[in-house]
């Protein structure tokens, strides 16, 4: 039996299509029907105009885009033997912006898609609190992030869409007022999570071994639990269990994981297929069914996203319920929690380490327009997994822009005889509310999958 | 379609966005009786939502006074004497009565996030307690084809009642091939027009749902146009801007609310209230134009003592939009507040035309005339052309970049 599925509530939309037998599913696949054409409209423009545009491809994760933009541009300067200096304080601006647009997006993701939908499966009154809109916890979640976000408006001008970043540094220029009240927003944040998602002190949480250790509390995340264990999504969600992580930061560490082993990424080795995606004016294939591409590391899937980076960063709570649960639902949704609460104690310590008598940015001695012929490369670490951008140069004009984003590598179809890593995941659900869940453990983004 | 989008370029050449911002005191006297003659007929009306404002701010602990401050501040965003804060109040409590059905096409959820972020009383009191959001993608509570049959239900009850927020371009290159919805695949531009027909008014929110936005930046590849373009014979209102001002989203909504009609609209379709007067007109740095001290490059000494960023950039004298007042994220900054200038990005093909690595003055924009032109000084426009000059040679490089306007400016 076939069966065609909506999923909304991520943003923008997907079609989830599953063939069932014996009330499983036996396949799935995941289509994204939205495109604007990103790489196209970057043809032909001048390089510093990219600042703007990338940010645009997604209204949850512009941070990333514009930081990846920056850097990539950065590159070429790298590649031509004049590398740009970059002061600490530009350096941990960045850092920061990109931390609090992760923190803010952990949190909506977790009250607004995770919780209602998971607290649906459950008749017990006390998850009421949960139900979209009218719940007293999906209006304190929603309260908090946009609370939280603040704290980067007050130096990046706005959010979301800010382009405060540029080669050489950043535009703005924080005085010790700014640097205070982003450390009373991040506090706020930091109160709410201890409050309401952890239910105990941080100090506590980073003692912590296993989901045992959220027994007696009475936060969210002690919640989710029970309701993961209820509906066997200790068990559900499973795909390769191999990891990637392009970048590193305060937090992560680069690398990827193949049973067990770490190792280390070489950028060069990235690449992406479109063998099921559409083409822009082409007529359609049978086989081609979504606008995502598929991205692969030496011809082979990854997972990227808060799993992989608590894996290879050796994060001691998820690695230790990775070894009993894998890559389930339950270690994913609880690798996103973790290291949204790891982004709030650290990024407090970064806004700590901004010197504001240091210079914001330095100005490149050369313009990108006398470079004229160059390409460049840059990798973060977004929301949701690694973004990788690729540009080239040709008589100072944007010849090609390459976006890899991380739901390419997680959301894409499959090649060859080879599944997606979630349609992999998806494969075995019992119910289509499971599937939903699993698709959603994944942070489902629509705009930024097909750009 | 092409000529429509042209008409857009031409009517932002022209006159437009001229603006009153006192009318005389009998035109708020008749305006007032109106107001509290619709108010009075919309209490009669059974509430859509059992909830009442009221009783939200008790419950929620959120100080009268706090409330009432956030009441005279979007009285002053529409433009209204103080003598209408009660009737703004009273308007706010009753936007239970009045339908809102939000749709996605070609964007990036950027305004519905912003949306998230509106002015205190926060949002979710404000606007999902106690307005009527009948249906909207990422924030309801149903999934799948629940939401489906929700927003078919939304259109068919409030036949003729809802206000419809349309986010997102609409892609008609290749029979609308780029952007499809639902279980019947129905392409985006059947679905505007479907949820279009029945609606009391359209709103458009945001660049790419007014102009097109960046999907229709050069070459558009995928030929995605705004509502405008597309919806005929119903009150349109467009809130442009990259995202557009959530105080904006909910000011038309109360304006709505507190007259029953569409608030005044610029050439544009713009609400003169919020996009009557240019950025530049209200910046924080505008003693700097005026005294001639600018930023000539990211990082130097008047980067750092904030002074004008027009050199560097800056959009703002060509921008019509509220931002310098209104500024983003409940009020906490904007871009010219941490120096990096505005992008113009509430004005009609502002991508190609506006570029960032482009100063404005070698952009080749021909200024609107009239109007609020009329309100910078003599020696704030003498600058302007004199710096002109000084920008033109700067620009020169970086002209190659949207070949689509310059083909246009040529004609």
């Amino acid at each position: 039996m076939k069966t065609l599925n909506i999923v909304e509530r991520i943003e923008g939309e997907a079609k989830l299509v599953c063939n069932w037998e014996d009330e499983k599913i036996t396949d799935a696949q995941i289509q994204f029907l939205n495109f604007r054409g990103f790489e196209y409209i970057l043809k032909d423009k001048p390089a510093l105009d990219a600042l703007v545009y990338t940010p645009r491809i997604c209204g949850i994760c512009g941070q990333a885009h514009l930081k990846a933009t920056a850097q990539a541009l950065e590159n070429i300067y790298e590649s031509v033997n004049e590398p740009l200096y970059i002061t600490d304080k530009a350096k941990l601006l960045r850092e920061i912006g990109l931390n609090i647009e992760i923190i803010d997006s952990h949190i909506k993701w977790f009250y607004l898609f995770i919780m209602p939908d998971i607290a649906k499966l459950s008749k017990d009154e006390k998850y009421l609190k949960y139900e979209a809109i009218k719940g007293e916890s999906w209006r304190k979640g929603t309260y908090a992030a946009s609370e939280s976000i603040k704290a980067l408006a007050v130096f990046a001008g706005q959010w979301p869409h800010t382009s405060y970043m540029l080669p050489g540094g950043v535009m703005s220029d924080p005085t010790l007022f700014d640097i205070m009240t982003m450390q009373n927003y991040m506090d706020q944040t930091l109160h709410f999570i201890e409050k309401e998602l952890i239910g105990d002190e941080i100090e506590n949480y980073f003692n912590f071994n296993n989901i045992s250790d959220f027994d007696s509390l009475n936060g969210a995340l002690s919640d989710f639990i029970k309701l993961c264990l209820e509906n066997d999504f200790h068990n559900l969600g499973k795909s390769y269990n191999s990891h990637i992580v392009l970048s590193k930061n305060y937090l992560f560490e680069s690398g990827r994981i193949e049973i067990k082993n770490r190792q280390s990424v070489d950028l060069s080795l990235v690449k992406e297929e479109d063998i099921n995606s559409f083409k822009m004016n082409e007529p359609r294939r049978d086989n081609e069914y979504t606008w995502a591409k598929t991205a692969l590391y030496n011809d082979k899937p990854y997972e990227t996203g808060p799993l992989s980076r608590a894996l290879i960063s050796n994060r001691k709570l998820i690695k230790n319920m990775h070894k009993e649960y894998n890559d389930s639902v339950l270690t994913r949704v609880m690798a996103r929690m973790d290291e949204l609460i790891y982004l709030v104690f650290i990024t407090k310590k970064l806004i700590k380490q901004v010197d504001i008598s240091q210079d914001s940015f330095i100005p490149p001695k050369l313009s990108l327009k006398d470079i004229g012929t160059a390409t460049g490369i840059s990798a973060v670490e977004a929301a949701r997994g690694s973004l990788l951008h690729k540009v080239t140069l040709e008589n100072s004009i944007i010849k090609n822009y390459d976006v890899i984003t991380p739901s390419v590598w997680n959301l894409g179809p499959g090649i060859n005889e080879k599944y997606g890593i979630a349609q992999k995941a998806i494969i075995g659900a019992n119910s289509l509310e499971k599937a939903y869940i699993i698709l959603r453990s994944f942070d489902v983004c629509s705009v930024c999958t097909t750009h | 379609m092409v000529d429509s989008q042209d008409m857009v370029k031409k009517v932002f050449t022209q006159k437009s966005a001229r603006i009153d911002t006192n009318k005389g005191e009998n035109y708020y006297n008749n305006l007032f009786e109106k107001a509290k003659q619709r108010l009075s007929t919309l209490k009669k009306q059974a509430p859509l939502k059992d909830i009442d404002m009221v009783d939200v701010i008790e419950t929620e602990g959120i100080n009268r006074r706090d409330f009432m401050k956030w009441v005279s501040g979007t009285t002053a965003t529409l433009m209204l004497p103080p003598m209408f804060e009660p009737l703004v109040a009273e308007a706010t409590e009753l936007m239970n009565r009045v339908p809102v059905v939000w749709i996605e096409l070609q964007d990036c959820a950027g305004n519905s996030e912003a949306l998230l972020r509106s002015a205190s009383p926060t949002v979710d009191d404000l606007l999902f307690d106690v307005l009527s959001l009948e249906f909207h993608e990422t924030l309801q509570a149903a999934a799948g084809h629940d939401a489906d049959r929700q927003l078919e239900d939304a259109v068919e009850h409030f036949k003729g009642q809802y206000l419809l927020f349309v986010e997102g371009a609409i892609p008609m290159a290749n029979n609308g091939m780029y952007g499809t919805i639902g279980a019947s695949g129905e392409t985006f531009h059947e679905h505007l027009m479907r949820m279009s027909k029945d609606a009391a008014a359209v709103i458009a929110v945001g660049t790419c749902a007014t102009f097109g936005g960046i999907p229709a930046a050069a070459p558009n590849p995928t030929g995605a146009v705004g509502v405008m373009d597309l919806v005929k014979g119903k009150p349109l209102i467009n809130i442009p801007a990259c995202p557009a001002n959530p105080a904006n989203m909910v000011g038309v909504i109360l304006h709505y609310i507190l007259t029953g009609q569409v608030p005044e609209l610029d050439s544009l379709l713009r609400p003169k209230f919020a996009f009557g007067y240019r950025i530049h007109d209200n910046c924080e740095r505008r003693a700097h134009f005026d005294a001639g001290e600018f930023v000539e490059e990211f990082g130097d000494d008047g980067a750092k003592n904030n002074w004008c960023l027009y050199k560097v950039g800056c959009k703002g004298p060509m921008t019509f939009n509220n931002c310098s007042i209104i500024r983003y994220n409940e009020g906490t900054n904007w871009p010219v507040g941490v120096g990096r200038g505005c992008i113009g990005c509430s004005e009609p093909d502002f991508w190609d035309k506006y570029a960032y690595q482009r100063p404005m003055a070698g952009a080749n924009i021909k200024a609107p005339t009239g109007g609020v032109e009329k309100t910078v000084d003599e020696f704030g426009l003498g600058l302007l052309t004199a710096t002109a000059v000084g920008i033109g040679v700067h620009a020169v490089a970086s002209a190659v970049a949207g070949k689509k306007s310059e083909h246009n400016e040529e004609e």
